[in-house]
């Protein structure tokens, strides 16, 4: 409750910048949700997260905008992410018939299938040069710069602090969507897929099923922050849908933890964020000059790349079970030192995804 | 129970705690002053100055979204440094308007998502943008650019980025360039009607848009064109060589990277496909003369740009490059240097025109801007901004490398408008 209280003050203090990043967490969280779905829990490798999220993105873009349907905004959404899932249904044939590693493959050919569709399919995608995003309006509101002007507590609210509120509903909705499916029938059924095929099947999980439904899902998850992205860009390019996002999403799950909806999240956060904040500040640091100064020295960017190389070696040296293991085993710490009676029911405690709200408590 | 009793009391103060944090602060919040006071924005300065965001009592604050670490870093610090030289130089001299420029560069890597969070970090501090690298980047800030209008001059020259009020392509675009290669080659390689000529180029904007301008020249003069299409990650042509000489090419004609360059006139020349090759500005790099192709490239290669050869002897360019290469004594002179350095001039020249018109607010700089007919900086031809949907410049000079020469490249022909250029243009 607190927490939620935090994360809805930022749009009071931040500007544009902080709120972009912000926005950009909160897509990849719910992107990086869905993956943790397929492949942290059900054990299905893909590599073709991009062409979920492009499919999202440019469905909306397509499905709101002129030339296209020009359906309301708020409609286009809700079937771009059926779209999303659509096509995570078409392909997931594929996906029940190969497995692990051939899987990846199989989903690479995805990525480049989609960026080719997108650069050469014009009146759809807009090219190379892409399409403008039409804002989101949700019964005469629109998520944009505008109409109604609209200021709360003296702080003029546009597109940014509009779009973080979005954000933030529909991170919740993913969160809890999410957890409720992981914890129950679904999740157990898609791990113990995961864990041993043979033995799911003999407790009575439809396999074949299972697999493509974790698909399906996945790719809904996967357009819904295709959606959002959408929006927080306000303009959708091909170049941005390209393989390094979908090893950027793969790098999430990972970092986060393998699994988990919390540890998702933090990963998302850490991968996206983190580049962006040090590229920003580092030149704040010694021995890094200005970008383009002289010869041979070390620019932001640079430092930038070095620092987030670093703290992902640090992270997965010291936490090999991701972010979310390591903050389980501080809570644990924190817990044996305080001699209290634990909780009465852990599965019900508040979830912790404080390095989720850290990044973005500081002001600058 | 206790327990549950003791949480519920914690989390129901921390909620009344952070609500009164939140009333409490946002009276001090900087965002919610600067709703109050946006009148402070538009006021005039001091000196009776309309000015906007960017412009200080003492400074001009410019904007630069460049890639420093990616695949055009070569290119990128070629035009921070020179765009530094001619702050430092304009500062030397008092200033533009009694206030000193200041270039703030931003490096995105040729990263989209780092490049759209880097233009809202950078977009309220400064007024105009005189460099932008990258096609994909120039794509998803479009619209960004045209709502803050921001006058911008983006270095990438597909006639996609025509039509847009903030956006100032510079000099020619990549169909013009190519409407005049393949005037060149008519002209002085001897081809004729029903010969083939091949085009090599890349996936995308830069690619499709030279293509049609070849396209379109090939008809009128009675050519065919095999088009070969690339992508940036191929760097070796072989196949596509292989290709073109059954096709029986009569000059082949690249829109892609430097790389690119030098593996096709490479592989052509050691297979025996000794035929012209012509390519667009961004294809080539001196320091492509530092490598094995670099015979057959003297040979067989012509570049067509809208910029003269930075050593050609046009007053403004030679000095323009003694004072670089005093500056930046080890840094090569290539065309990013001469591109960049007139892009600044340029910007310099509105930012002046804006300054004596009463004010250097975006949209004063932006009039000022449109409002240039004849912009000559002294780097090669004179360009005209006032039509959006044109051009700013259909002069070409075809270029000629030169392993000797300052950037390793020679005019071969001055600047001149390809016959059809005009035509072409009324029929798009």
């Amino acid at each position: 409750m607190c927490l939620a209280v935090v994360l809805c003050l930022p749009p009071f203090y931040l500007d544009a910048f902080w709120l972009r990043i912000g926005l950009f967490s909160m897509a990849a969280a719910i992107g990086a949700v869905g993956l943790a779905l397929l492949t942290g829990t059900a054990g299905q490798l893909s590599l073709g997260h991009a062409f979920f999220l492009a499919t999202g993105a440019y469905g909306y873009t397509w499905l709101a905008g002129e030339p296209g349907p020009g359906l309301p905004p708020a409609l286009a959404a809700l079937l771009a992410v059926l779209l999303a899932g659509a096509a995570g249904g078409l392909f997931s044939p594929v996906a029940a018939r190969v497995r692990g590693i051939y899987l990846g493959i199989a989903t690479l050919a995805l990525v480049f299938l989609g960026h080719h569709v997108l650069l050469t399919a014009d009146s759809v995608t807009g090219g190379f040069n892409g399409r403008s995003v039409p804002p989101l309006t949700l019964g005469g509101f629109t998520f944009g710069a505008g109409d109604p002007e609209l200021t709360v507590l003296g702080v003029p609210f546009g597109a940014e602090e509009r779009l973080w509120f979005l954000g933030l509903a529909l991170f919740a909705f993913t969160w809890f969507t999410a957890r409720g499916l992981l914890r129950g029938r679904p999740g157990r059924a898609l791990a113990a897929l995961r864990d041993s095929e043979t033995a799911a099947a003999v407790m009575g999980v439809d396999v074949a099923r299972h697999r493509s439904a974790a698909f399906v899902v996945s790719s809904m998850y996967a357009g819904l922050a295709g959606v959002l992205l959408a929006l927080s860009f306000r303009r959708v390019v091909p170049d941005y849908f390209s393989l390094v996002l979908s090893v950027d999403y793969l790098a999430m799950i990972v970092i986060g933890g393998l699994g988990s909806v919390a540890g998702a999240t933090a990963g998302a956060v850490f991968v996206t964020a983190l580049p962006l904040l040090m590229t920003r500040y580092a030149d704040q640091l010694p021995l890094v000059a200005a970008p383009g100064s002289a010869d041979g020295s070390v620019g932001p960017t640079e430092a930038a790349r070095y620092l987030y190389g670093a703290a992902i070696v640090l992270v997965l040296l010291y936490a090999p079970d991701g972010l979310h293991g390591l903050a389980r085993r501080a809570r644990d710490r924190i817990r044996r030192r305080r001699p209290r009676p634990p909780a009465t029911d852990p599965a019900l405690s508040p979830p912790q995804p404080a390095a989720t709200a850290r990044p973005k408590e500081h002001t600058p | 129970m206790n327990t549950t009793h003791h949480r519920r009391r914690t989390t129901g103060a921390a909620l009344a705690g952070a609500l009164v944090l939140l009333l409490a602060a946002t009276g001090c919040s900087s965002k919610a002053d600067d709703g109050d006071g946006g009148g402070d924005k538009s006021a005039g300065a001091a000196d009776g100055v309309r000015t906007g965001p960017g412009i200080g009592a003492e400074s001009i604050r410019l904007g630069a979204l460049t890639d420093l670490t990616g695949p055009y870093a070569t290119l990128g610090k070629s035009i921070v440094q020179a765009q530094q030289m001619w702050a430092d130089e304009v500062n030397a001299d008092g200033g533009i308007c009694e206030r000193r420029i200041e270039i703030v560069v931003k490096d995105h890597g040729y990263d989209v998502q780092k490049a759209v969070t880097a233009y809202a970090d950078l977009a309220p501090d400064v007024v105009a943008m005189p460099q932008v690298i990258g096609s994909p980047v120039v794509a998803a800030l479009l619209d960004d650019i045209e709502r803050d209008k921001m006058l911008t001059f983006p270095q990438a020259w597909a006639a996609s980025l025509l039509g847009k009020e903030a956006i100032q392509v510079l000099g020619t675009t990549y169909d013009i360039d190519m409407i005049a290669a393949v005037d060149f080659l008519t002209r002085t390689k001897g081809l004729k009607k029903g010969d083939t000529i091949g085009h090599v180029y890349f996936e995308g904007d830069y690619g499709s848009n030279a293509l049609e301008g070849s396209t379109w020249a090939a008809e009128q003069a009675g050519l065919k064109v095999a088009g070969q299409k690339i992508q940036a990650t191929d760097t070796d042509l072989s196949a596509q060589v292989s290709a073109l000489s059954k096709e029986g090419v009569k000059a082949v004609l690249i829109s892609a990277g430097p790389a690119q360059t030098a593996s096709l006139v490479g592989v052509a020349a050691s297979r025996g496909l000794r035929v012209p090759v012509v390519s667009s500005a961004p294809g080539y790099a001196p320091q492509l003369m530092e490598t094995p192709a670099a015979p057959a490239l003297a040979a067989m290669l012509h570049v067509v740009s809208a910029a003269p050869a930075v050593s050609s002897e046009l007053p403004g360019v030679q000095s323009m490059v003694a004072s670089y290469k005093k500056k930046f004594p080890d840094s090569p002179v290539d065309s990013g240097v001469l591109s960049g350095y007139n892009a600044a001039q340029l910007m310099g020249a509105d930012l002046k025109a804006a300054c004596e018109a009463g004010g250097l607010s975006r949209e004063d700089v932006l009039k000022a801007h449109r409002a240039q007919k004849n912009a000559d900086t002294g780097l090669g031809t004179a360009q005209n901004f006032s039509d959006v949907d044109r051009p700013a410049s259909v002069e070409t000079y075809v270029l000629k490398p030169d392993a000797k020469a300052v950037g390793r490249v020679v005019n071969a022909e001055d600047a001149h408008t390809a016959p059809g250029v005009e035509e072409y243009l009324s029929g798009r």
